[in-house]
């Protein structure tokens, strides 16, 4: 296999307590510590297994956001990748917009494989990877969370409600990756320095001459109500009593 | 050399117990009926049951014993019982999360009955001031709690240790307690503004308010900041509050020696100054114990190295800025040679799991067998060769002993732990541990700093406190304590 093509998308870090904007407009993402979408950190991390496996010869990531998204994919490539494509664009884009736009990338890059998490952890959409999959007209192998190659073959382990799923596609093909697939690996000093010399080219949104606008547009952020204060009870018959205060029993 | 006596004779110790008023041995029924009385149903416990969670230090060196359990719930009440206790000559023994190490809140460890106080339910929040940058808090007040409050309100309460999920306030504040963030916003001292104490007689001092500049004589809530209850029990503390920092970062950095890691230090202070948050070091055996012992905890590096500095950055500056400035210090540092490894956390969940690491050494190395303990503290400059001198003393005292010296460099603070030697049983190694604490301490104080720098004296150092206090300041203590708690009521025997 030649080229693997990797998508990483940047968020805010699962660390971070989600604030929404006074406005209703959106969240709050000014000055707060954004990082990769831990699924796709895990399809990067992936990705690079194969690659020193010996199974596949170049790791690309990509991804789509304003310029400072360069942060996300240095650390990519301190992770591992050989080269980045970091596609400009300042505003909200839907899952649809984002697979059309990762199909063009696709196009230019003929990669073999494209891993991609099973779904970025701000939104929570579960999209892109199946809609990339369609476009493209590629088969896709969702919630891996173990892969093995054999020549132009991928058995996918999916993470399905009932269990374990196994199931063999052709290659070239989209795998979106579940939480048990690996653990990434830290980044290590000497390869963040390393990571500064590889290539990182940038394209704006534009040139890839996808339409912008959404069908689907958010109306007003809120943030959930907050629990009611729980209450202490002396003894058995005081917590009935209470249920059926509150017609629960 | 010939290992000192365990226990030296203290004549000052004999002169001390001369001037205090004899504590009843039993208590009586009647007193005991009344303090219940003054708390009422659901303030008191006294089952064997319910009480050994109060009863047992964590570390396992300490089981006592009480008649009675306090469970206050207002200022008010705990005036009332110490007012009881001190017209009745009953010893008080104040608790607060019980995550002590020196055996300071367990009631029962001398010869007289000791009624156990503990602060858990005066947990209130009762004002915070954004604009002064203050909270009050009762103080059983668990310290995550005043951290949320404190970061609800979109500030920082920055004091944070390993136990912060169980310990409170009122002991943090009377152990004087240090933990991670001591470089930067220093102890726990340095925290407090004001305090409310209830005296052994059960007066009520009331110095909650909460101004950086108060010139008006003694400042006396100082002295009841790292006493150890010894006299008299606060009962809430106004705690300044920071801005919240608007940024982290976080790096694992390995380096060859000790004293590579001393230069690093000095280097990042230069380069970072105060962003500096916390400046954390332990050695290749920690990281090994808490690989073996603690699930989920693996070092980043692929390979080993002699040494690991934890260092945690916090910014009112941008992300990026932080980030960029963390990283072109550490890539100057890589090219000078003096660091030889590092990792930077991409994420929150990269920092947890390196923090993850430094405090799981206390916990990976219980389960890697006995292990003999040293909270000293000498100046930075000084660690290398307190931990070169300190090793040797271990090993000619318990050869094959291994050393897991690891804490807060930037504040001169080593926990200088010894794990048994593998050959030696834990109950032998366990023997030598009065003869190893003596020479270890007597060595840091040599060296100019201190033989109990954050865990405070309680039981387990109070001799330690008699031999190598400076007498005339011990005297000094005795009197305080004298001026205080006449009749010796607050928690006895414990710190001096």
């Amino acid at each position: 296999m030649k080229t693997i093509m990797v998508c990483l998308k940047r968020v805010v870090d699962y660390n971070v307590r989600i604030r929404v904007k006074p406005d209703g407009s959106g969240v709050v993402t000014d000055g707060v510590k954004m990082s990769i979408n831990p699924f796709d950190e895990i399809a990067l991390e992936e990705a690079l297994r194969i690659k020193e496996r010996g199974e596949a010869e170049d790791v690309v990531v990509v991804s789509i956001g304003p310029a400072d998204i360069q942060q996300q994919l240095r650390t990519g490539l301190a992770m591992g990748a050989d080269r980045a494509v970091l596609i400009e664009c300042n505003e909200d884009i839907s899952s649809l917009t984002a697979a059309k736009v990762l199909l063009k990338c696709a196009e230019k890059e003929a990669p073999d494989l494209i891993v991609l998490g099973k779904q970025a952890i701000d939104d929570d959409c579960n999209q892109t990877g199946q809609m990339l999959a369609t476009l493209w007209g590629r088969p896709q192998a969702t919630f891996a969370s173990k892969l093995e190659l054999s020549g132009n073959v991928a058995k996918v382990t999916r993470e399905v409600d009932a269990g374990l799923e196994v199931i063999e596609v052709d290659l070239p093909a989209v795998i979106t990756t579940d939480l048990r697939l690996n653990e990434p690996r830290y980044v290590k000093l000497p390869d963040i320095m390393k990571a500064k010399k590889k290539q990182l080219e940038s394209v704006a949104i534009a040139d890839f001459g996808v339409e912008l606008s959404s069908k689907v547009t958010a109306g007003n952020w809120e943030t959930p109500a907050s629990r009611a204060k729980g209450i202490m009870v002396n003894d058995v018959d005081a917590l009935l009593a209470a249920l059926k205060e509150k017609d629960l029993v | 050399m010939v290992p000192l006596p365990v226990a030296l004779p203290n004549p000052s110790r004999t002169h001390y117990k001369r001037l205090s008023v004899v504590l009843t041995k039993t208590i009586p029924d009647a007193v005991i009926a009344e303090l219940k009385s003054i708390v009422g149903e659901g303030g008191w416990l006294d089952s064997s049951a319910d009480l050994t969670a109060y009863l047992e230090e964590w570390r396992g060196l300490f089981t006592g014993c009480t008649p009675l359990l306090l469970r206050p719930a207002s200022t008010a009440e705990v005036a009332a019982i110490l007012s009881c206790c001190n017209a009745n000559n009953v010893a008080v023994v104040p608790q607060g999360g019980n995550t002590g190490l020196a055996g300071g809140a367990i009631p029962g460890l001398n010869d007289q009955n000791e009624v156990l106080l503990s602060l858990e339910r005066m947990r209130d929040i009762r004002a915070i001031d954004t604009a002064n940058f203050t909270i009050i808090v009762e103080a059983g007040c668990v310290l995550e709690r005043l951290q949320q409050a404190a970061a609800d309100a979109d500030c920082l309460f920055p004091l944070s240790m390993a136990s912060e999920g169980s310990c409170q306030i009122g002991g943090n504040v009377s152990t004087n307690a240090g933990g991670t963030a001591v470089l930067r916003y220093g102890n726990t001292r340095d925290l407090v503004l004001g305090l409310e104490v209830v005296l052994p007689d059960g007066r009520v001092l009331d110095e909650l308010k909460g101004v950086r500049k108060d010139n008006t004589g003694y400042d006396l809530k100082q002295l009841f900041i790292g006493a150890e209850g010894s006299l008299g029990v606060i009962t809430a503390v106004t705690c300044k509050l920071f801005p919240k920092p608007a940024s982290v970062a976080t790096a694992l950095i390995a380096l060859d020696s000790i004293s590579a890691v001393v230069d690093f230090f000095a280097a990042a202070r230069t380069a970072l100054g105060d962003e500096i948050l916390a400046f954390e070091t332990f050695p290749h055996i920690a990281m090994d114990m808490v690989q073996q012992h603690i699930d989920s905890c693996h070092s980043p590096f692929d390979d080993e190295y002699s040494w690991y500095v934890l260092l945690d950055l916090s910014s009112q500056r941008s992300q990026s800025m932080v980030d960029t400035g963390l990283l072109a210090f550490l890539e100057a540092q890589l090219d000078l040679g003096l660091v030889t490894d590092g990792v930077v956390a991409q994420s929150g969940a990269q920092r947890d799991a390196f923090w993850r690491i430094r405090h799981a050494i206390s916990e990976a190395q219980k389960l890697a067998g006995a292990s003999i303990k040293h909270d000293i503290s000498v100046p930075v400059s000084q660690i290398p060769l307190l931990i070169e001198k300190a090793s040797a003393v271990a090993e000619s005292i318990a050869p094959g002993v291994r050393p897991v010296p690891f804490g807060h460099v930037g504040d001169g603070n080593i926990h200088f732990n010894l794990s048994q030697p593998e050959a030696m049983s834990a109950k032998d190694f366990l023997a030598l541990w009065g003869v190893m604490n003596q020479r270890i301490h007597s060595l840091a104080v040599s060296l100019g700093g201190s033989f109990s720098a954050e865990h405070g004296i309680g039981l387990l150092k109070r001799d330690e406190l008699a031999r190598l206090a400076d007498p005339v300041g011990l005297a000094l203590m005795r009197s305080v304590k004298l001026a205080f708690d006449p009749n010796g009521i607050m928690n006895p025997n414990k710190l001096l």
